[in-house]
């Protein structure tokens, strides 16, 4: 109660404080004279209020979608059977515990298969010693990369729905049953949950911690509200076994094939939800360079994802929702960072030229405010620590400035068709 | 000198040195892998012989 108390007090002062903040921007604006920087400084208003639209409406329909889920009054509950999925190569450091938060789930009807993609470590010994339990399949195959591999599971899957989980992620227990109960729905065809970070040990993954709950579970929650969640990722996302049919199961053509088969599905007409309570904990990059690959695959991949549905973007008339979603994630993948950088640059060039420092500090604090009160929200509805928020304020200062250099690279190189390999990330551990 | 303009002055050079060590960062990066792959394409002589089928690998 007090905590909540403090959160709401907190957020009410921030709200003030970004008025006051873009107030001064605005003011700013008409001081200048000089017509180049009036126009510089007048797109990036534009720019500011898109983005704090968008903001906006996404924590408005997230706290929609949170009181409508709370104002539900009776239980929902369901008896289909899920066929948990997991593509593993190479995974012997961290598949054990994932296998063993499945195992543990308090949904019982429920088989595990793992398919083993050519690893070249011991991740089949680790997965055998689990094969005694009826309910868990070991099927190995030669290495032919994430969607092959999904493929081979579903289609020797037995369950009505099917739910991909990644060897380096552990659910917590009651996952499946919270997201099997969304598919008495008979128009959801898929489901996302939250992921978190499950190691949070240095300055880099707890900046990831806070976008995982921020930009990705916040965005996702809001998205929910109009059931067009974009990505379904791949820690954590459960499909009805028909619809992915439907589809044409999961492309190998793409190097994001959880935005892919996203895409194939909204684009079909199908709705897709979220659950937020519905935990992955999962190893995030420990290292600046783990990051950047991280980073530069899942560009590239959403690119690609775009560009091989390009069509739906100018599909208004047959598909409003898969052309919606289709400029938001051209937004996110593209024009936001390269603007973001853009801004910096014009600002540093302002700076320099004429010395007018403080717009770098409205613009730094404008987007602080709104990460720690988006921050401040997720806290709020999940149970990640208070202490994240304090890390909202290097976020916005160097973290998202680097992430979306990566971005801007990965744009170019994949605009150029530059060849590039699935960039397998090292293994920790620390599940 | 106020204490925004300060804070601005600050966030000035966090942003540059962010950008130049954002750049740097990609390209040792993409060093990094170009050698990866490098080392990672070996040519070992039982995987030339696999891929020729034969019992020996002539040299030209």
């Amino acid at each position: 109660m007090v905590k909540t108390f403090f959160i709401i007090s907190l957020s009410i002062l921030l709200i003030l404080l970004l008025s006051f903040v873009l107030i001064e921007y605005y003011n700013t604006f008409y001081i200048i004279n000089n017509i180049v920087i009036k126009v510089g400084i007048g797109i990036i208003l534009i720019f500011i209020t898109l983005v704090i639209l968008r903001y906006m409406v996404l924590l408005f329909f997230s706290i929609l979608k949170t009181t409508i889920k709370a104002t539900e009054e009776t239980k929902k509950t369901t008896n289909k059977k899920v066929s948990v999925i997991i593509p593993a190569y190479n995974e012997e450091k961290v598949i054990e515990k994932s296998i063993q938060s499945i195992i543990n789930q308090t949904y019982k009807n429920i088989e595990l298969i793992v398919v083993d993609d050519g690893s070249t470590d011991n991740t089949s010994l680790v997965v055998q010693k689990y094969t005694y339990l009826p309910f868990v399949k070991l099927y190995k195959k030669s290495n032919e990369g994430k969607a092959k591999a999904i493929n081979y599971g579903i289609k020797r899957a037995s369950g009505e729905l099917i739910m991909v989980v990644d060897a380096d992620s552990k659910l917590q227990k009651d996952a499946v049953e919270l997201m099997a109960v969304y598919f008495e729905d008979p128009e959801i065809a898929a489901v996302a949950g939250s992921v978190f970070v499950s190691n949070q040990n240095n300055i880099i993954t707890k900046l990831q911690a806070l976008e995982y709950i921020e930009g990705l579970n916040m965005v996702r929650n809001g998205q929910a509200f109009l059931k067009l969640v974009n990505i379904i990722p791949g820690p954590i996302g459960m499909f009805r076994k028909k619809a992915l049919y439907d589809v044409g199961l999961y492309d190998d053509d793409t190097f994001a094939e959880d935005c892919d088969v996203t895409l194939k599905l909204i684009a079909h007409g199908y709705k897709i939800d979220f659950e937020s309570e519905a935990i992955a904990k999962t190893e995030a990059p420990e290292n600046i360079f783990d990051l950047i690959k991280q980073r530069y695959r899942w560009t590239r991949g959403i690119l690609q994802a775009i560009r091989k549905h390009k069509k739906l973007l100018w599909n208004f008339k047959d598909n409003m929702a898969a052309s919606f979603t289709m400029w938001y994630m051209l937004f996110e993948a593209v024009f936001w960072p390269f603007m973001d950088f853009w801004v910096n640059v014009f600002i540093l060039y302002l700076a320099i030229t004429t010395g007018i420092s403080l717009l770098i500090f409205y613009w730094w604090s404008l987007f602080t405010i709104l990460d720690v009160a988006g921050a401040l929200y997720c806290v709020l509805i999940t149970n990640e620590s208070l202490s994240i928020v304090f890390y909202a304020i290097f976020y916005r200062l160097f973290f998202i400035q680097f992430i979306n250099l990566v971005k801007i690279f990965s744009t170019i190189e994949e605009w150029f068709g530059i060849k590039m390999e699935w960039g397998k990330l090292e293994r920790k551990g620390r599940l | 000198m106020n204490l925004l303009a300060f804070l601005a002055l600050i966030i000035l050079i966090i942003t540059i040195i962010t950008l130049v060590f954002g750049i740097i960062a990609y390209f040792l990066y993409k060093a990094r892998e170009k050698h990866k792959t490098k080392l990672a394409k070996k040519l070992i002589y039982k995987d030339v012989l696999d891929e020729v089928g034969g019992k020996y690998v002539f040299f030209e």
